[in-house]
């Protein structure tokens, strides 16, 4: 056998479980949506007449949208959990790799035959890194398959309608979701307590992550009129919350202006202008300023996807270099 | 002293953990190339803590240590080129065979010598295709005795690797490693607390307690010059090295000396075991810290 078919097959037998559980969770998870997406393509094929099966457009088609529309849900849900996969199978790929060789001891053996830790490290984390990659680009594949499926009137590559769930950003947050649990494996070094540690603290990442590159998003956004905190423009722009345009021009945040004065009393009337009345009349002297809402335009989606996959990817890149630097340091039981 | 190159050397070595336990306290060794040097002490002795401060496993707290010249904490790869490890208790991948260890061991070390580890396993009947899950315990310790052998290192760390075997089991590892040992010219430390075993094997002596080296010794010296009885007039120029109780409860004496003439009445060579247990109850008194 040639040094990467042995590669392969040793890394294979040292990680089984864990990627024999995110193969088929996978390939399950891929097959239902590509079914789905057979059938609504099959359903939409079917009825010539109704040209938008994804709204109730009369003439007939009510109850073939109806169809649609429950296929659909089934769809939106299995977007859901593709969106969930990648923290899930790079945990579940990622905390084993150290914690597991530390807690079983093997480590001691490993660390002493490699040339380096890191060379050490780099091997395993590579072929994890590849598993990781071919499945979650399957699924990235899928899922564009079944948006486009489900939203079949829909320029999908023009259009922030289920960010996250679909395309390339799956690849990257489930790198970024490797490196945090090879990192907490490896400085937890036990199993059970770096998967619930990397479980919150992926969570925390997550949740950092979105607000920074919302914040990043922000110089490309635009502002736009909005009523009751919804913009009156079209779908697939993203958007990154409701503004308050006041009257000498500054744009605020809610929770800036509640900030500046606790008791204001934020009410809007049918053109979207907003009033400070705590008795709840809309008088004119009570004017604050407008409702706006902040939206990265569709046209950007490819640009905005590629930007948060090259960070979210970095991130993986530096988590992993983090991982290494506290494997060369620590003990090995 | 030999003449021969020093290949694993501890100048003034302390360790501590934690705040206060000291594992190790200023250890000053150094151990020619080739043959078997057995690392004698009871538990807590700090044998493990010295050999893992040799592959880089720990840092010195004071003092310093080198492996073939080479300090394995600045430069870990480097000094750990030369030198093959078998840990305290052999644990192996449970999910792979003994072939897939030699096989990963070739991926990870450069040069590995799989056709000599699987020789040394086929010498002993282990089949490559066994699961190391279904490994004896004996069977375990030399499968890994194996992978640092096949690393034709020429330095040997064994860390206990007899504490879990059976008697069989423990004189075939023993079989095997002086076998290789002698074969490649390499050296050898193979720690335990178990004497006897390795009085056959082994050509030099090391007995550890409390942190501090008590002994450091060719085990035909250590037997040559060291006496043992219950007189307490030992003669002139015989240093008593400590007492301890015997097997039957009397107050045995440990004695040195190299002129056996002035030997006193009453005293017989001491064995290995006695020699070591004498020297480990002359550790007692010992303060296990360094001064600061």
């Amino acid at each position: 056998m040639s040094r990467l078919g042995s590669w392969l097959v040793l890394s294979f037998r040292l990680h089984r479980w864990e990627v024999l559980a995110s193969l088929v969770g996978t390939a399950v998870l891929a097959a239902v949506m590509l079914w789905l997406a057979s059938q609504l393509r099959f359903l939409a094929a079917s009825e010539p007449g109704c040209p938008d099966p994804a709204s109730y457009v009369g003439g007939g088609c009510e109850q073939f949208a109806q169809r649609f529309s429950n296929l659909g849900d089934w769809g939106r849900q299995l977007l859901l959990v593709s969106w969930g996969t990648p923290f899930g199978m790079g945990l579940v790929l990622g905390v084993p790799l150290v914690s597991r060789e530390v807690e079983h001891r093997t480590a001691g053996i490993a660390w002493t035959l490699s040339r380096s830790r890191g060379w050490w490290l780099a091997r395993r984390v590579a072929f994890l890194a590849l598993v990781l990659i071919v499945l979650l680009a399957a699924l990235a594949t899928v899922s564009e398959i079944l948006a486009a499926a489900v939203l079949p009137t829909l320029q999908l590559d023009s259009d922030f309608t289920w960010h996250g769930r679909r395309g390339w950003l799956i690849v990257a947050r489930g790198l970024a979701a490797l490196g945090i649990g090879v990192l907490i494996g490896a400085i937890v070094g036990r199993l059970l307590p770096a998967m619930l540690t990397a479980a919150f603290v992926s969570v925390l990442v997550f949740v950092g992550f979105s607000l920074g590159m919302d914040r990043w998003l922000e110089a490309d956004a635009v502002l736009v009129p909005a009523m009751n905190g919804n913009a009156a423009s079209e779908v697939g722009e993203l958007s990154l919350g409701w503004r308050i345009e006041l009257l000498n021009g500054q744009v605020i945040t809610p929770d800036e202006l509640y900030g500046r004065d606790g008791n204001v009393n934020v009410n809007e009337d049918m053109d979207g202008r907003l009033y400070n009345s705590p008795d709840g009349t809309l008088r004119p002297e009570n004017i604050i300023g407008w409702s706006r809402e902040l939206l990265v335009p569709g046209r950007l989606y490819r640009q905005v996807v590629l930007r948060e996959s090259a960070v979210a990817t970095g991130l993986g890149l530096l988590l992993l270099l983090g991982a290494a630097g506290v494997v060369a340091r620590r003990r090995p039981t | 002293m030999s003449d021969e190159p020093i290949v694993l050397e501890a100048h003034a070595l302390a360790k501590r953990y934690g705040r206060r336990n000291w594992a190790l306290s200023g250890i000053d060794l150094a151990l020619p190339q080739g043959g078997i040097t057995a690392l004698v002490g009871p538990n807590a002795a700090g044998k493990s803590t010295l050999i893992k401060t040799w592959i880089g496993f720990e840092r010195p707290t004071r003092g310093s240590v080198t492996v073939a010249g080479i300090d394995p904490w600045r430069d870990r790869s480097g000094a750990l080129a030369h030198v093959g490890y078998v840990p305290q208790s052999p644990a192996l991948y449970d999910a792979l065979s003994v072939d897939d260890h030699l096989d990963l061991a070739v991926q990870l070390r450069p040069g590995f010598d799989r056709a000599y580890a699987r020789q040394r396993l086929d010498e002993l009947g282990i089949p490559g295709d066994q699961g190391a899950r279904s490994l004896s315990g004996g069977q375990q310790a030399q499968v890994a005795l194996a992978l640092a052998l096949g690393t034709r290192a020429e330095i040997l760390l064994l860390d206990e690797p007899l504490a879990s075997l059976d008697p069989l089991a423990r004189r075939e590892f023993l079989h095997v490693l002086t076998d290789a040992v002698h074969a490649q010219g390499a050296t050898a430390l193979l720690s335990s607390h178990i004497v006897t075993d390795v009085e056959q094997a082994c050509d030099r002596l090391i007995v550890l307690g409390v942190g501090r080296v008590l002994l450091h010794d060719t085990v035909a010296d250590a037997l040559s010059t060291h006496w043992i009885g219950t007189a307490s007039d030992l003669g002139a120029g015989v240093e008593a090295v400590a007492s301890f109780a015997g097997p039957a409860g009397e107050r045995l004496t440990l004695a040195r000396t190299r002129r056996a003439g002035a030997i006193a009445y009453g005293l017989r060579r001491a064995t290995l075991e006695e020699v070591v247990l004498g020297y480990l109850a002359s550790g007692r008194g010992l303060p296990s810290e360094v001064a600061a």
